[in-house]
Parts: structure tokens; sequence; C-alpha cells
């Protein structure tokens, strides 16, 4: 079953120097419930293929669908519920709220589609990523790994439909990295999501179960 | 609003007009004219407003139960719901969305069972594909020994070559024992918090023999208390292929080392060899089922070690991954859950 349905998808940027074509025609399918990794050369699409699948950035020409719908039909409104309520996001450098404590962080996305957790849910995947205990404290008092684990449990929270993550170990050291991306393999197959991992590391993308290489803004 | 507190308002505010009413009719005694008008006037607004608020609400009470029943039906008669809205900033739109998040969780147990129908006929196609070379030698041969008179030298050569055959009959069907046994799950594993130094001396003491005879080394690096929740069996057997790969893949004279950290989340353990690597472009095809490279065409096997190794590490809630650099050698990291 296809979650994610790209044909001829093409982001072009008009830039000083002329256009950029990021992405030159992909097409590409993302399987449900699975691990996919998109890899790359830092320069090669990735980036813009994530802000389009995560309803960041419009295409210029082509149809991403995702959950059935062509994200390109959307407007710029249906586009925030979009990301609120179908994608959780993991960037590779956490963006967690100072002021507001562990446990604040990760309901955050709920309390911004006005919704009330389901507390069971949060127990469970808050010890699942080891943060049962941390809860009451702020993201300064955590490692980066500790960060990258709230950012993990952030994404998850609303069950979406796909999770993205974009060099989710990027800022961590060789273990921490090492750490977080088997907890990250872990979750998303605990909680039966569909993880769309974008990375140049090859030794992340075994994680996962199907590998996309992108070049040039195309797939090889 | 929820449901309850508007409840609570409604009946505040319908006591509130009757107190008015009632007070502008009894009150006697209020000189002025006017208050006395005034005063069961707004009651009665008050009251009229209150109950027009209490049907606005009813009646979207009852759309908004009316669209989700609607909802419902289209997902039981398999239609994709005419009303559904995925991104409206509405409850409805809310809802609808979650229903659908159900529905499709019930609709991935038909999709598995179709897709493990799939995996049966590959499987089967793989199967006789495999079966094919080693049959037909051992017909090729059993008719020469039949139809030919042949030297005593040549009958033994044969049935040397026969032997050969057979038993790399019986690997693969030991092979597919064990791989069939874990796609079916008609096995248990028996987790618990065991000794990871016992499981590596026990995948060790299988291979033991063929490293000496291609003269390599091994050496272990793990703390004798190390222990991880794992079933000791199927964990040895994982690790066992793994040396075994190595043994096969690594130049008479080399070595071959495992060595154990343990993490937060998991315990790793790396085998590592001096071997004549993996590319890079092919990490994931070496965990594929039946996967033979190029390069590995001259050694004996099957292409089944890696991908059992990879799906008994991950009944166990583990991973494994792959790093390489051509000539140098290969390490395999295992990582187990650490609880």
């Amino acid at each position: 079953m296809d979650i994610v349905i790209i044909e001829s998808l093409k982001k072009y940027f008009e830039e000083d120097s002329g256009q950029v074509k990021a992405l030159d025609g992909i097409d590409l399918t993302v399987e449900k419930g699975r691990i996919t990794a998109i890899i790359g050369a830092s320069g090669m699409g990735k980036t813009t293929l994530f802000n389009i699948i995560g309803g960041l950035y419009r295409p210029t020409d082509g149809k991403i669908i995702v959950d059935g719908v062509n994200l390109a039909d959307l407007t710029e409104d249906q586009l925030t519920v979009y990301r609120r309520r179908k994608v959780g996001f993991i960037f590779q450098d956490y963006r967690l709220l100072p002021e507001l404590t562990i446990g604040e962080n990760i309901l955050l996305p709920l309390w911004l589609d006005d919704s009330r957790p389901d507390k069971e849910f949060f127990k469970e995947l808050t010890s699942a990523v080891g943060l049962a205990h941390e809860l009451e404290k702020y993201p300064a008092m955590l490692s980066d790994g500790g960060r990258q684990c709230v950012a993990i449990a952030r994404a998850l929270i609303t069950k979406p439909s796909i999770v993205l993550a974009d060099e989710p170990t990027g800022n961590l050291d060789a273990k921490s990295a090492r750490n977080i991306a088997g907890l990250l393999k872990m979750t998303v197959e605990r909680f039966r999501q569909t993880l769309i991992l974008i990375t140049h590391n090859l030794e992340l993308a075994q994680l996962a179960d199907r590998v996309v290489r992108l070049r040039d803004g195309r797939v090889v | 609003m929820e449901i309850g507190k508007c409840k609570q308002i409604k009946h505040i505010l319908i006591l509130s007009a009757a107190a008015l009413i009632l007070t502008g009719v009894l009150w006697e005694y209020i000189p002025s004219a006017g208050i006395r008008v005034i005063l069961p006037v707004s009651g009665a607004l008050i009251l009229l407003l209150v109950l027009l608020w209490d049907r606005i609400i009813r009646r979207q009470q009852a759309d908004f139960a009316n669209d989700i029943c609607e909802t419902v039906d289209d997902l039981m008669a398999g239609r994709v719901p005419e009303k559904y809205r995925p991104y409206e900033d509405s409850s409805l739109s809310k809802v609808q969305g979650k229903l659908l998040q159900y529905y499709d969780r019930l609709r991935e147990g038909q999709w598995q069972s179709e897709q493990d129908k799939q995996t049966i006929q590959e499987l089967v196609s793989d199967i006789s594909h495999q079966v094919k070379t080693p049959v037909a030698n051992l017909r090729m041969f059993t008719g020469i020994l039949k139809q030919h008179r042949l030297t005593e030298e040549k009958q033994a050569e044969f049935l040397e070559t026969i032997s050969l055959q057979v038993d790399k009959l019986d690997f693969l069907m030991q092979s597919l024992i064990k791989m069939s046994r874990l796609e079916t799950g008609t096995f248990t594993l028996h987790m618990k918090q065991n000794s990871l130094y016992n499981t590596i001396a026990q995948a060790v003491n299988g291979i033991w023999a063929k490293a000496e005879e291609k003269s390599i080394s091994i050496e272990v690096c793990c703390d004798i208390d190390t222990t991880v929740r794992h079933d000791p069996k199927w964990t040895a057997e994982a690790l066992g292929n793994l040396l075994d790969n190595g043994i096969k893949y690594t130049p008479k004279g080399g070595s071959i080392q495992i060595s154990v950290r343990p993490w937060q989340f998991y315990t790793r353990i790396d085998v590592s060899d001096t071997g004549m690597g993996i590319a890079p472009e092919h990490y994931n095809d070496v965990f594929k089922r039946f996967y033979r490279a190029e390069e590995a065409a001259g050694e004996e096997g099957v292409g089944l070690g890696l991908y059992l190794t990879r799906s008994i590490i991950t009944r166990q809630k583990g991973y494994i991954s792959v790093k390489s650099e051509a000539g140098k050698g290969t390490v395999f990291s295992v990582f187990l859950l650490a609880e």
C-alpha cells in the first residue's frame, strides 16, 4: 500500500544566476509502514523533496499525493492542517522550544491542533524513547541525543501518516548517532509508522527497508 | 466548548431569565413603572435567545452526528467518504481523519495477508531455482554411473561429486527450514537476560575448525559479565552466520574480531573481518534472500546466511548494519535491545 505517490515532480528555483532545477521530474512511491531512505550528496534535491512532502514547499509541476490527497491542490490553510495532523517532523537541529518542558514540547503539536492527548499512548511513547522520568526537565538540561529523543516523541505524538526525518543524526557524535538511529527505527516500527529518512549517511540509510538515491534532482 | 459546560451556562441563563421575569411581575414596590416593564421584557428576551441558541447547538450536533454516520456508512461500503475534507480546520474533519486512520489499520491486515501470499509465490520460485542445478547434476552423474562402465577411480570421483551435491541440497533444506520457521513465526524466542559472552562463545565454537583450516585468527573482546535480553540459541546462529561469512571471504592468514559495546538503548556487537569487502551500493542487497555477489561466486553458499541473520535479529527487535571497505574488510554491527 503506497502512502506517498510522486509523479513527474519538479521544483525549480529562480535565482540571479538563472533557473535552478532542484527536482527535475521525480517518480517515487513510499510504502505504508516501511522505512524509506532518500540518499544523495548535498545539493542533489533531498531537502527540497523533504520540504515538498512535508507541505512546506509547493512543487513547480507534477503530482505529490499523500494519503490520497494531492498536496498541489491544497490551499495554504489546508497545508497548515496537513502539516499539523499528517506529518511528524524530525530535524537535524531538533527545533525544541527552550522555554517549554520536555513533556510540553512533546505535546505541543496536539495543543496546536486543539486536541487532547491519548494519555496511555503518551506514557508508552515517552518510556519507549527513555524520557518517562525527564518530562519536567527543560531541553537545555538534556544531551544532544536526549533532545533528539524529544523530537522523535514529538513527531509521533499525533500518530501522523508519515514521519519525515532530515539528517536526524547529523548533529550527534558517532555513538549517540547510532543510538538515536536504532531508537528511531525501533519506535517507528513499534508504533507502525511510515518513516521517510533523508540522509547522506549510508550507514544510517541501512535502517531503511528501501533506499532511493537522488542525483541532480532525479531518482537514480 | 464542552457539551457539559454549555448545558451549565444554559441552565444559569434560564434561571436568571426566570428570576428577572418573576421579579418584574411581583415587584409591586418598584417606584418606576419603566423598570417594572424592562425586567420581565429583558428576562423574556434572554429566554428567547437561550432557546434559539439551544436549537442552533442541537442542529449542529445533529449535522455533525449525521456527517459522521455518513462517513462510517461510506467506509463500510468501501467508498471514499463523500464529505471527507481531510485538511479543513474543523472538528468534523478531525474526527473523519481519525476514523479513516482506524479504517486503514483494519485494511492493513487484509493487505498483509495478500502480501504473504505473494511472498510464498516468490519463495517457491526461488526454491525451485535453487534446487534445479543440484538435482540436474545428480541426474546427470547417476545416469553416467548407470549407463557407462567406468574405472573404479572415475566411479569414486563421480560418487564424491554426487555426495557434494547431496550436501548442498541438505544445506539448502536446513536453511529453508530455518527460514520458514522464522517467516511463519512457528518458533518461540526465549527472550531472557542472558550472558552475551556465552552466546558469542557458542557461535565461535561452531566455526573454530573452519577458521583454523584457513589460519584465520579470531579475537573476542567482550566483558564476561555483559548480559542482554536475547535468545541465546538463535542469536548464536545469527552470529555464527556472520562469522562463517567472514571466514569464507577472508583470505588465509587473516583475522576476525568480535567486539561488544553496551549502549543506552542497544548493545552493539561488531563482527569485523579482513576480507574482500562489500561495495557500498550492495550494503542492502547482501541481506536479501538468495542474493550472491558476483565476487562471491567462487565460494560455496546459497545466499541465505545474512538473510537469516537479519531475520533473527529483527525478530528480537534489534537491527543489523554493515560497513565495509573494498579489499580491507567488513564490519557487521548487530544491535540488540539493551533491556
